[in-house]
């Protein structure tokens, strides 16, 4: 593709994902506030908060490097652009995809927590480091148990890491309707919420509804970038999880029932979000570790024995 | 509570008396025995040994030491519970002036080390022998020698300068560099 | 009304700060979150750090200890910010004006480090929470001229 489209397009799909993600935080925020009989913001509210974000003072503490510290969100937000353009491109135009994209979509979604990690430990400041060793064991723990199952996506799809070749296998029928998929997919949405930063586990950020701990020296507009990556991450994680495990888009009907699980996946982080408290970090390493790993070699053992 | 007149003493009785009793001749002179509550004033160089005696009774615990500036300098009030029978033994001792000092006994019992160094913050006795005098709730920039309950503090006339204010950085716009 | 003034006026990040109060006013600033009182339906929530706030609620008479310590909070708080003084310890420290420990009052406090701090005073011993809301509100009114 000629490269003013492929910019234009590329520019067109991290925009989207920003609003669509920025509209999934008031979902949740709303939701929320209902579970808890409360009013919640109106619609408007995320958008705000990045707008007003983006126009206050920015401010570099004196013990903090102040490199990494200033490049950490930009480049977190730039991988999360990149990975959103791959993705919709792979929903929309399979045939447009290369090999190896699924890996190249998986690695710049861990470039987030990397540069949260990165943030942190550049702050100077007691509160982030503790932030940062806990967002480093918890990147430890989920991101074994996501790659095993989406290994049993790519067993089961004819062993291909292109995502338009795993969209044109489930055809027929999608990997989650086997029962190594089913179990993929519970795994998976457990993996999803860790990746999140949600309840019940989100102790990086502990103490505070939106951020602190990792994000406690952050203000003004690199505060708005990890806002913009989180929100992202928000619409981009189940989309993944759609594309792996449950079909993409398909023609007709399928365009509605795509809609549905989309929704369905956001509705669970919700969902579980107010439903359970939060984990301390070492049950929270237990339950990756010592739970969800062997769930995920159970399933991708049953993906290769064809079940 | 009553202060008994010059010297008379008190006839002792019930739990509480058996607890004064049990202290044989630290007591110098007891103010009230009644049901729950006693009050005797101890010999001041013999406080530790009052406390160790009172620490190894059964039920004891240290509620809290308060001081009084009386005139012939500081009273300190060891206040004893016993919990299960529900009874408050105060055992009194004078720091004199114009030292104001008295042995410490927070080596023997662990509970008075920070009340001591309230006291020594706010009413300036010398508790002598003390592992840690530190100060505790003044902050930083109150001075040294100068003890704000004491009787000839003025509350507003007497009050030391406040600390510095923080200075705001000179330079806005160098990407920030604030502490 | 420029988009950045009504970002803010529709987003306002609160930070509490108390410095030495007698937490009546910290319950009735917490009660704020409650569903009777609901202040997330303006946008506002608590943050953890002065980094990420707009507003700074002061709580309590402001001791020697507390003042520089508030200085230091309210230097660490991006501008624009609004500073509100929840109560009559807030404002003017109430009763306990003539005791050894205060420092100077809060708004003298933080006009000594930034004279032109926007500051909006909640009177109240507590206020209600109807009264910390009319003051938000009111600070987002000051907002808007700025």
């Amino acid at each position: 593709m000629e490269t003013p489209l492929v910019i234009i397009l590329f520019i067109v799909a991290a925009v989207a994902t920003l609003a669509l993600g920025l509209v999934f935080r008031w979902v949740d925020r709303k939701v929320t506030a209902m579970v808890q009989w409360r009013v919640g913001p109106p619609i408007y509210q995320p958008l705000a908060d990045v707008i007003k974000l983006m126009g206050k003072e920015s401010m570099v503490p004196v013990t903090a490097r102040g490199t990494g510290f200033l490049a950490a969100p930009v480049v977190a937000l730039a991988a999360t652009a990149v990975a959103a353009a791959i993705l919709w491109m792979a929903i929309f135009q399979p045939q447009h995809t290369f090999v190896g994209d699924l890996i190249v979509v998986v690695y710049l979604l861990v470039v987030p927590a990397l540069m949260t990690i990165l943030g942190a430990s550049a702050s100077g400041n007691p509160h982030a480091a503790v932030g940062a060793s806990r967002e480093m064991k918890l990147l430890l723990s989920y991101e074994l148990p996501m790659l095993m199952v989406i290994l049993v996506a790519v067993a089961k799809t004819g062993w291909s890491f292109q995502l338009g070749s795993i969209i044109h296998a489930q055809a027929g029928s999608s990997v989650a309707w086997s029962i190594s998929g089913a179990l993929a997919l519970v795994v998976a949405i457990l993996c999803m919420q860790a990746k999140l930063g949600q309840v019940p586990f989100d102790l990086a950020e502990a103490e505070c509804e939106i951020m602190s701990g990792v994000y406690v020296e952050y203000s003004g507009p690199q505060l708005a970038y990890w806002l913009m990556t989180r929100a992202m991450l928000l619409a981009l994680m189940p989309l993944l999880l759609v594309v792996v495990f449950w079909g993409g888009l398909r023609p007709g009907w399928g365009v509605l029932l795509f809609l549905l699980k989309y929704v369905v996946l956001v509705a669970l982080v919700t969902l579980i979000r107010n439903t359970n408290p939060r984990l301390r970090i070492d049950q929270t390493m237990k339950f990756f570790w010592f739970f969800l790993t062997p769930l995920g070699v159970l399933a991708l053992l049953l993906a290769l024995a064809g079940l | 509570m009553t202060v008994a007149a010059s010297k008379t003493q008190v006839p002792l009785s019930g739990l509480v008396g058996e607890i004064l009793a049990r202290l044989g001749d630290l007591v110098v002179e007891v103010h009230q025995c009644t049901h729950r509550r006693g009050i005797a004033r101890i010999d001041p160089l013999r406080t530790i040994e009052a406390a160790e005696r009172m620490l190894g009774m059964d039920g004891s615990r240290l509620a809290t030491a308060t001081g009084i500036e009386v005139r012939d300098g500081i009273d300190i009030l060891y206040h004893w519970a016993f919990e299960p029978a529900g009874l408050v033994v105060t055992l009194k001792a004078l720091a004199p002036r114009p030292g104001f000092e008295i042995a410490s006994v927070a080596n023997s019992v662990p509970a008075a080390n920070w009340i001591e160094r309230e006291m020594h913050d706010l009413l300036g006795v010398e508790f002598v022998g003390h592992p840690d005098m530190r100060r505790l709730i003044l902050d930083d920039s109150w001075p040294k020698d100068l003890h704000p309950l004491r009787k000839d503090f003025d509350q507003i006339l007497d009050r030391p300068p406040l600390p510095p204010n923080q200075t705001p950085p000179d330079v806005v716009g160098e990407g920030g560099g604030q502490k | 009304m420029s988009l950045k003034t009504w970002a803010l006026r529709k987003s306002l990040w609160v930070y509490h700060v108390n410095t030495g109060a007698c937490n009546n006013c910290d319950i009735e600033v917490l009660e704020l979150l409650t569903p009777r009182y609901d202040i997330e339906r303006f946008g506002m929530v608590l943050v953890g750090s002065p980094r990420h706030a707009d507003v700074l609620a002061v709580t309590g008479v402001c001791t020697r200890q507390a003042m520089p310590r508030l200085q230091e909070v309210y230097m660490q708080t991006p501008k624009p910010c609004v500073v509100l003084a929840i109560g009559s310890c807030a404002g003017a420290q109430g009763i306990f004006a003539e005791a050894y420990h205060m420092g100077m009052p809060v708004d003298q406090a933080i006009r000594a480090v930034d004279p032109n701090a926007i500051i909006a005073y909640v009177p109240g011993c507590s206020p209600k929470p109807e009264a910390m809301i009319s003051a938000a509100v009111k600070a987002m009114e000051l907002i808007k001229t700025l």
